[in-house]
Order: structure tokens, then C-alpha cells, then sequence
């Protein structure tokens, strides 16, 4: 089983080396556009890199309502959740 | 005393011969939209054809109006470098101080696709001919960069601001990254154009009336193309290449401008004679 404490720190990985972000700006609450300049493009990277973790197909929609770091931490544990179920 | 009126009559009458320049730019647009533009494309066998023709009367129409606004004295200008915008197939990128940079450009580049506000494909006049020119309406994100892509691998170079609108005076250009996402994803060489205009006129968050005491002067650079190799070697992930094109852009842009601007500064003796030929 994935923990939330150990998606978050796989997402927060994800968002230092995919973007070449400072650790300590990926909190929670950073909001992803205005706190840590990834754009509508960078998303897709983003969503790309998370495939990787998740080992399922996202879909840009899933992400949609995503503005956070603990949006995506909800969104990525949402989706593993699918995973145990199916 | 004279010399202030004078001064004076020159600022009124650039006031006018502004305002005079937006009602012909909105007036000839339109008619130009409802008679030439068509008569274009009716007379064109094909869309390709009608494309060329288009994109080569808006080339003239541009250079028109800014004929038109130098003859009323409004701006002068320089221009460095012109033979390199002649190259098709290229990405040229400019920074965007006032409102007729679009025009100097659609007039300096041969066949330019650029992206149009999404706005004009609802407006009755302008809408055919954004569409026949071939112009790329700014959607969403991915859509746009393939949009754009496409256009600059059919042969055609395209212009874009990477500041997504009018630098703010004053402040330091902050550029989008759709641009180096375009280059990212077409390959296409990148041709940065550096834009003064000295004093500001035109800005964001000006309006017409307020023209500048000095008439404005605008010193147009088009820079060195920039081929795929040197901004996508491959040794960096696709997010960190857009994010290191677009700081180099901002670079070239910033000194570009503290250049031509520093220029202008400089007293008119630049070399004091004992300088001059101690190099000698």
C-alpha cells in the first residue's frame, strides 16, 4: 500500500527534478502556477512523469481541478485507490 | 520661449496625427477586410494562392501605415539586420514595447503567420481575413504550440511575442514560455528581434493621447538565429529546455535594450581624439 506521506514525498521528487524546483517551496500549499511557475504545458510533463508512478494512464481531465501540491498528493492517491479496487 | 512652443505645437499636433492614425488603422482595416480581402480570395484559385496574395498586401498595408505615421511625423526609426527576417521557416521572437510592433513586423517579414486574438474569428469584418492569411487564433495551451508548429513546418516563418503582451514600463520583460515550447516542439531555427522605442509610446496601460515630449524614436534589431542544436542539445528534460531558451531570450532582449538605449545616452563625440588614436 502507498501512504500519503509516501506519495507526497514520490510527487514532491517528481516536481524538484522534472522542473529543477528549491525543496523547500514544495509544500501543500504551494499553488503549482503561481508559486512554482509551471504552466499549462509544464502540466502535461507533469502528468507524463506521474504515469511513472501510478503505473496507470492519467488523464489530463483527472487533473483538471489540480492547483496545489496537495491537490496532485490527492489526485495521484485518488487514482492508486481506483487501481486497488479494479 | 519659442523654442517651448514649439515644442508645444509639436506635441499637440503628434496628439492629433495619432488619434488621426488609429481612426485610418480602424476605418482601412475594415474596408480593406470587406473589399480587397476578398476580391483577393475570389480571384485566387486556391487557398494557398489567396494565402500568399493576402499575407503580401497586409506586408504592404502595414508598410503603409508606417509610412503614413512617419510622414506625419510621428516616430522615426532604424532598422538592423532586415536580411535575415527573408530566411522562410523560421521562428521569429520579439519583444513587445508598444502597440504597432506587430505592424513594423507583418510589414519587415516576408509571409509571417502570427497568432491572433481568439477575439477577431467572432468579428464579421476581420474574421475572413485572419483566416485566409492563415493567422493562428491563440487557444489553449498544447493546441496552440501544434497550431503553431504546423504552420513553421509548412515553410512559413511565424512571429510571436513570447511576453503574451505589452511589456509593462518599467519593468523587467517577463516572458511566457510558449515560445521556447514552439521552438521545443517544431525545431525550427529561433530569430530573436529586439523592439526600443525611445522615448515610450504606445505602452501598456497608455493611452493614445499620451504621446511622448521627444518623438519617439524606434531602433529595430533583428538578432542572430538561434539553430535547434543550441537551445535543444538534448542534455536537458524537455521542461528544463523551455525554461533555459526562455531565460536566454530574456537575456538577449534585456541587453538588446540597455544597448540601443545606452547608445542613445552617450554624449554625440563617443571617441575623444587621444582615444581614437591611441587604438591606432
Amino acid at each position: 500500500m502507498h501512504s500519503e506521506q509516501e506519495i507526497y514525498a514520490q510527487v514532491r521528487r517528481v516536481l524538484a527534478e522534472l522542473f529543477e524546483l528549491p525543496p523547500e517551496k514544495i509544500v501543500p500549499t504551494a499553488n503549482l502556477y503561481t508559486d512554482l511557475d509551471i504552466d499549462s504545458l509544464d502540466a502535461i510533463d507533469l502528468i507524463l512523469e506521474l504515469k511513472q508512478i501510478t503505473g496507470r494512464k492519467v488523464q489530463p481531465e483527472q487533473f483538471r481541478h489540480v492547483r496545489t501540491v496537495g491537490d496532485v498528493v490527492a489526485a495521484v492517491r485518488e487514482l492508486m485507490q481506483d487501481e486497488t479496487a479494479a | 520661449m519659442e523654442s517651448r512652443l514649439r515644442g508645444m505645437l509639436d506635441r499637440g499636433s503628434r496628439r492629433f496625427g495619432t488619434g488621426l492614425s488609429f481612426v485610418v488603422f480602424g476605418v482601412g482595416g475594415t474596408l480593406l477586410s470587406i473589399t480587397l480581402f476578398p476580391v483577393l480570395r475570389l480571384i485566387s484559385p486556391n487557398r494557398a494562392v489567396a494565402q500568399r496574395r493576402i499575407n503580401a498586401a497586409m506586408r504592404r498595408v502595414m508598410g503603409l501605415f508606417i509610412w503614413f505615421m512617419r510622414s506625419l511625423g510621428l516616430l522615426t526609426y532604424e532598422l538592423h539586420g532586415l536580411e535575415r527576417l527573408a530566411r522562410p521557416g523560421q521562428l521569429i521572437v520579439a519583444n513587445h514595447p508598444t502597440l504597432i510592433d506587430v505592424v513594423f513586423l507583418l510589414w519587415l517579414i516576408p509571409e509571417a503567420g502570427c497568432v491572433v486574438k481568439r477575439a477577431l474569428w467572432r468579428n464579421p469584418a476581420l474574421r475572413w481575413p485572419v483566416i485566409w492569411a492563415g493567422y493562428i487564433p491563440n487557444s489553449e495551451g498544447p493546441e496552440l504550440v501544434q497550431d503553431c508548429a504546423r504552420l513553421l513546418e509548412s515553410g512559413r516563418s511565424l512571429l510571436v511575442f513570447p511576453e503574451g503582451t505589452r511589456t509593462v514600463p518599467g519593468q523587467p520583460l517577463l516572458l511566457k514560455r510558449g515560445a521556447a515550447q514552439v521552438a521545443l516542439a517544431s525545431r525550427a531555427d529561433v530569430l530573436p528581434v529586439t523592439i526600443v522605442c525611445d522615448p515610450p509610446f504606445l505602452t501598456k496601460g497608455s493611452h493614445w493621447y499620451q504621446v511622448p515630449a521627444r518623438r519617439p524614436h524606434f531602433t529595430i534589431t533583428v538578432g542572430q538565429p538561434l539553430p535547434a542544436q543550441r537551445y535543444d542539445s538534448g542534455a536537458l528534460s524537455h521542461p528544463l529546455a523551455a525554461r533555459d531558451l526562455t531565460a536566454q531570450l530574456a537575456t538577449h532582449f534585456t541587453r538588446g535594450i540597455d544597448a540601443v538605449l545606452n547608445a542613445a545616452r552617450e554624449p554625440l563625440v563617443t571617441n575623444p581624439p587621444e582615444v581614437q588614436s591611441a587604438r591606432l
